[in-house]
């Protein structure tokens, strides 16, 4: 059967959309971004997200509190840990529990090295982006160094399981603070060259100078958070407004551009690797003993909490409501791209079509993060929000069919 | 030389595939070195022909399909001419004449038009874009590497590559004309669309750029055209700039050098904007070589 042709462009005045996602070499995550384009130039964006949208909140409300821990650490493989963290801090204040300072302190240390993690990787995704492929292969060659040591620490490279409801569930001995210290020292020492690199390389510059400004009242108008706001200018970072754990006896620096940028967010990105060797070498100098765990209750006691971590990518929310059983009664959960997506559309219009990978991955966006709602579209294309209501009727009459 | 033999074995034909094939692989595994990769075996390129050869080609809805097949054909069987008035491994040229040199600049140009014509004929939106980057960045860099091939001529008083490879033997003209020499090599660069002049194909905007469609037998041509277009340009570039290419060592050592030079160039620069390779090429690259050029007029006149 021959198809209709496909019209790509038709009448004087019809947009010329270039799609990218969700199958796309650009994205190798899930997102829908449609670029409206008048040749080069970008004249509208939208983006359609929840292509992996998994049910976990729906799922987290049918498992008990310890089990959720392991969930919700699979919400995102990159901070893995800053989500169990976020969860265990919530659920801890709900129980009005205090996690050893020991505990606290190794919290601290594998936030820090999987922020590392997170920027050397996103450090890689961007310069691959730009076309800059040595770049990409040498920053990630230098990121399996941070890899291998949070292996030493947990026996994982990925999903570290670090946090325990009420403390953590490993130690770290003296030997292992010393190759941490090594792995530290290399990484340093590399983080300075491509510091280097990302300010002086004219090609790089070319590329990254000037594209994708955002100046400190759109930041603060759009929401902008983390490493992305703090290039525009915003002193905004959880660990410094609002600390918790560990972060209140190390206290990290906070990385300040106002150039707003994309060099900006790389400069930012790269002190803040800087910093977090810096804070990470001070927490093992300073590792106060100790026991490693606190007894947590099976029930959690009634009432509603939210708790805030500084994610690599911004901040990280959560809403947690117990109704005093041992399975929660509501999580919710806020992940710092969804704040920062909102830029990259604002961002979009009037560059080029060039820029558009950079400034999408500029924000370090995170997808199987992020989604968390569904926008359906119907075949004529019109999207549309649909309450949980519709949604529950709209599955009723499904499956009656 | 038998005209048979010259065409499908040797300069044309296979012996140049093969070539092409075993510089592509040369160019891929030091790239891949120079990144910290491993890279691929050497039989890659040829396992990468194979396959796509093998594979069902799909030919899309509302395209042409006679150009849609032909333009590869017609892509490949543009730089295997070429491949006939160049001093391919060091020896002289199958066929010759005078003016020999504006013949195969253009026939290696038709690969380029051909890969933006075989863009423009699909409907997809990547290959449209492509193929518009592809035109565009060919219109920019085209006009320098041209006078950077003609500046030897010049000093050669002859439009014959055969002449003039002769000629350039007895003088490096890398020497007396480097620039010219720098804008020949990038210039190659950008008719192949290696890094940094890749935004035609730049996977992370528009897939592939005008070969998106393509998935069998005319990706393969398109390929095999591009290594052989890589073979006769680095001839070229080798035979006028770096002393001429008198016997197949010759040419071995002299290409394999310029290839490194190439790979080096790609393992260190970030990919070009549209706009940006065309501003360097008509800001940079054209006007360099007419201020050489006007130096070797002015030089001619003084000395005359």
């Amino acid at each position: 059967m021959k198809q209709e042709p496909q019209k790509v462009i038709t009448k004087k005045g019809e947009r010329f959309i270039i799609p990218i996602g969700p199958q796309h070499p650009a994205l190798k995550e899930p997102g829908h971004f449609e670029f409206a384009v008048d040749g080069e130039t970008v004249t509208d964006a939208t983006v359609r997200l929840g292509y992996v949208h998994r049910g976990i909140e729906k799922g987290v409300e049918s498992r008990n509190w310890v089990q959720n821990l392991y969930m919700l650490e699979r919400i995102c493989g990159i901070c893995s840990h800053t989500h169990a963290m976020t969860y265990c801090l919530g659920v801890e204040k709900l129980a009005a529990v205090e996690v050893p300072e020991r505990a606290q302190v190794i919290r601290l240390i594998v936030a820090e090295l999987e922020r590392i993690h997170s920027h050397m990787l996103w450090l890689g995704v961007a310069a691959h982006e730009a076309g800059f492929d040595t770049l990409f292969m040498y920053t990630w060659r230098d990121r399996e160094t941070v890899m291998d040591l949070l292996e030493l620490l947990s026996g994982n490279r990925v999903n570290y399981s670090a946090n325990l409801l009420g403390g953590v569930k490993f130690d770290i001995s003296p030997q292992q603070a010393d190759k941490i210290r090594q792995g530290l020292a290399f990484l340093a020492e590399r983080n300075t060259h491509y510091l280097d690199v990302v300010m002086n390389d004219m090609l790089l510059l070319g590329r990254i100078r000037g594209v994708g400004v955002m100046t400190r009242d759109q930041a603060e108008k759009l929401g902008a958070i983390g490493p992305t706001a703090r290039a525009s200018g915003v002193a905004r970072d959880v660990r410094l407004d609002a600390p918790y754990g560990a972060y209140r006896m190390f206290k990290p620096k906070l990385i300040l551009e106002t150039a707003g940028d994309l060099e900006a967010r790389f400069i930012v990105r790269l002190r803040e690797i800087a910093d977090s060797c810096r804070l990470i070498n001070e927490a093992l100098d300073n590792l106060p003993p100790g026991d490693l765990t606190v007894r947590m209750p099976r029930r959690i006691k009634e009432g509603e909490t939210i708790s805030r971590v500084e994610a690599p990518r911004g901040e990280a929310f959560y809403f947690i409501k117990s109704n005093g059983s041992d399975l929660p009664e509501r999580i919710k959960v806020r992940t710092p791209t969804i704040c920062n997506m909102g830029s990259v559309l604002a961002l979009a219009r009037g560059h080029q079509l060039a820029d558009m990978p950079m400034i999408l991955v500029g924000i370090d966006p995170c997808f199987s993060c992020n989604d968390r709602m569904i926008t359906l579209r119907r075949p004529d294309g019109e999207a549309e929000t649909w309450s949980w209501g519709q949604l529950c009727e709209y599955g009723i009459k499904a499956y009656q069919r | 030389m038998n005209p048979i033999v010259a065409l499908l074995i040797f300069p044309g034909g296979l012996f140049v595939l093969t070539l092409g094939l075993a510089y592509e692989w040369v160019d891929r595994k030091l790239l891949a070195r120079a990144q910290n990769r491993v890279g691929p075996r050497w039989f890659q390129p040829l396992a990468d022909v194979f396959k796509l050869l093998a594979k069902e080609e799909v030919i899309p809805n509302d395209v042409n399909p006679l150009l849609f097949v032909g333009l590869p054909i017609a892509a490949l069987a543009g730089a295997l001419t070429a491949a006939l008035y160049a001093p391919i491994f060091g020896l002289a040229p199958a066929y010759s004449f005078e003016g020999d040199l504006i013949v195969t600049v253009y026939l290696l140009s038709l690969l380029t038009l051909c890969m933006g014509l075989a863009g423009a004929n699909t409907f997809n939106r990547f290959a449209l874009v492509g193929a518009t980057r592809t035109l565009t960045q060919l219109f920019s860099y085209e006009a320098p590497f041209m006078l950077a091939l003609l500046a030897p001529a010049f000093v050669a008083h002859t439009w014959q590559i055969s002449t003039i490879n002769a000629y350039a033997s007895t003088h490096w003209l890398i020497v007396t004309q480097p620039i010219g020499f720098l804008v020949a090599l990038i210039g190659l660069m950008g008719k192949l669309e290696l890094p940094p002049f890749d935004a035609p194909e730049a996977e992370t905007e528009i897939v592939a750029g005008a070969m998106t469609e393509y998935s069998g037998r005319g990706l393969a041509l398109f390929r095999l055209g591009k290594g052989v277009e890589m073979v006769v340009g680095l001839t070229l570039v080798a035979a006028f700039y770096l002393g001429g290419l008198a016997s197949p060592l010759d040419f071995l050592l002299k290409t394999g050098a310029l290839l490194i030079a190439i790979v080096i160039i790609q393992a260190l620069m970030t990919r070009l904007r549209i706009e940006q390779t065309v501003g360097l090429w008509w800001r940079w690259g054209a006007l360099l070589v007419l201020v050489q050029l006007l130096l070797y007029i002015l030089w001619e006149v003084v000395t005359a």
